[in-house]
């Protein structure tokens, strides 16, 4: 299984997609699941997703950026649950009540965060970052400090995972007890863990810019980027797809 | 040509100079060692040659250095990159792509070199390291040793007319370091170009170096030919260098008067040497 963000090489139906069709295309997605509240359009929506995902191989990176979605969403949930008292009261508060309403608004995030996440995270699996950053230079027009800012912030997410995960082993065989099922007891554990993380975080951050400068990052255009990224049928008929979503999400969003 | 005129380092955050009064001449075409203890100052002093000092770690600079005539402190970083390219000891910052052929295109797309020279710049470059194998692979799935290559050719194949490594085979096992310092040998040999390489393991510079550069504490001990340096085998170990163990050997029986030839510097000119007093 690939490391969270990192390019899985492939020959699928996602891997020959133009990369700024990708990305348009993944933000279409998640806009659609943004704009309709509709429960039974999100979960056709997040449907969809698995299925691409699936189909294309991603099947085990998906479940697992399922999970930590889920985690993130539940706390969501759990917050609209509380706050939200609509519907048939099922349970008490003395600020209120949760009713069935709450639950529905609950599911609902659940959903569709789950649903826009999966095709923008999709993008970074089947996609090289070199091709994310030339191609939305070359035909989004991006400026390419940007574009490469933001796929060298993507590039760095694993590199400090693996040092978050380095330190932890450390601190492990020194005696602390990072393998403790207590989740409030780790989250404890690793707060004093976040200043050598971000020490090492600072450096290497340092050190890539270095590097990119003395390899003529300055002088980088437009036309710099050596390959060409034509737009075929597919990215189109993909293009079509995914506004036909966003017209959907709209009138099911407006006729509600 | 690079030259060090009575050069003086003092980081902005620093409470003394790294580096005092350097003074050195680096003819066309070298292959230069540099080794001293850890903190002695070795990577700062490829620093000042491929323009890091001062463009991007600011600090009291005195005297000068020069790159093929331009003063490192009045070229640009960008200017100065076209005539040095350098590897930075931390290999994983410096990748900034996911795959090995997208590596070695940064820097061609960046210094503007032609559309249809690029693929044969990149097989040159790939061929040079040994590495054509590795073209698709993703950087991730590589090892120390690979990603050191790769690191490698994506500099060789800008065609800098020097080339400036930090300690290049820190993450590899002795083969693999020797196989780097071969390939490198080889490719500064073809190309005329200047290599300068700050190295730990001496027995490795003394093999391949043309100059050998001892740093200790700031200054500049020992600049010499492998073979001059290694005869002061007591003082360098005094600054904190190891000479390879074929060396400290040679030099025991040298001084016992048991042995009258040159200095050696590794196991087969060490088996000769004793052959010979043996016979």
């Amino acid at each position: 299984m690939a490391k969270f963000l990192e390019y899985v090489p492939g020959n699928s139906l996602l891997h020959q997609l133009n990369p700024s069709v990708k990305l348009v295309c993944a933000v279409l997605f998640a806009i659609a699941c943004f704009v309709c509240s509709n429960l039974v359009f999100l979960l056709v929506m997040l449907a969809l997703a698995l299925t691409l995902a699936i189909g294309c191989g991603f099947g085990r990176e998906t479940a697992g950026l399922c999970k930590a979605v889920f985690a993130f969403s539940l706390i969501l949930a759990v917050v609209i649950l509380l706050t939200t008292p609509y519907g048939v009261p099922l349970i008490t508060l003395p600020w209120g009540f949760i009713g069935t309403g709450s639950l529905l608004a609950a599911l609902t995030v659940v959903v569709r965060l789950m649903a826009a996440a999966i095709p923008l995270f999709l993008v970074f699996y089947a996609t090289k970052m070199s091709d994310i950053t030339n191609s939305a230079v070359k035909q989004l027009h991006v400026p390419y400090k940007y574009a490469f800012t933001f796929t060298s912030t993507v590039h760095f997410i694993p590199v400090f995972m693996n040092d978050m995960s380095a330190i932890m082993e450390a601190q492990t065989a020194r005696g602390v007890e990072f393998d403790t099922s207590n989740f409030v007891k780790k989250i404890r554990l690793m707060v004093p863990l976040c200043v050598p993380l971000l020490v090492s975080s600072v450096r290497k951050t340092n050190s890539a810019a270095i590097a990119a400068e003395v390899r003529g990052f300055n002088l980088r255009t437009r036309e710099s980027g050596h390959k060409d990224y034509p737009i075929g049928a597919l990215d189109v008929a993909a293009l079509l797809v995914c506004v036909a979503l966003l017209v959907v999400a709209i009138l099911v969003a407006v006729l509600a | 040509m690079i030259e060090f005129d009575n050069f003086s380092f003092q980081y902005r955050e620093g409470t003394e100079p790294v580096l005092r009064n350097i003074s050195l001449s680096i003819p066309d075409g070298a292959f230069v060692g540099i080794t001293g203890a850890a903190g002695s100052g070795k990577s700062t002093l490829t620093y000042a040659i491929n323009g890091i000092i001062p463009h991007c770690y600011p600090g009291d600079f005195y005297g000068a250095v020069s790159v093929e005539g331009y003063d490192t402190v009045d070229t640009s970083l960008t200017d100065l990159s076209r005539l040095v390219g350098s590897v930075c000891q931390d290999i994983d910052s410096q990748m900034v792509s996911t795959v090995v052929e997208d590596e070695i295109l940064y820097g061609l797309e960046n210094f503007a070199v032609p559309r249809e020279e690029i693929p044969a710049r990149v097989d040159e470059a790939l061929e040079a390291m040994g590495i054509a194998d590795l073209r698709e692979r993703t950087i991730d799935s590589l090892s120390g040793g690979q990603k050191q290559k790769v690191a490698l050719a994506s500099v060789i194949a800008l065609h800098p007319r020097v080339l400036v490594l930090d300690e290049p085979t820190a993450e590899l096992d002795p083969a693999s370091s020797v196989a780097v310092f071969e390939l490198l040998a080889r490719y500064a040999r073809e190309h005329g170009t200047t290599v300068i390489v700050v190295e730990q393991k001496i027995a490795l510079l003394s093999d391949y170096a043309d100059l050998l550069v001892i740093v200790d504490e700031g200054q500049i001990r020992f600049a010499d030919t492998p073979d001059a340096v290694l005869a002061h085998a007591d003082e360098l170990l005094a600054l904190g260098v190891n000479c390879p163990r074929s060396t400290t050997l040679m030099n025991e029986l040298a001084k016992r008067g048991l042995y009258a030839g040159p200095t050696v510097r590794n196991v087969a000119q060490a088996t000769h040497a004793l052959m010979e007093v043996l016979a």
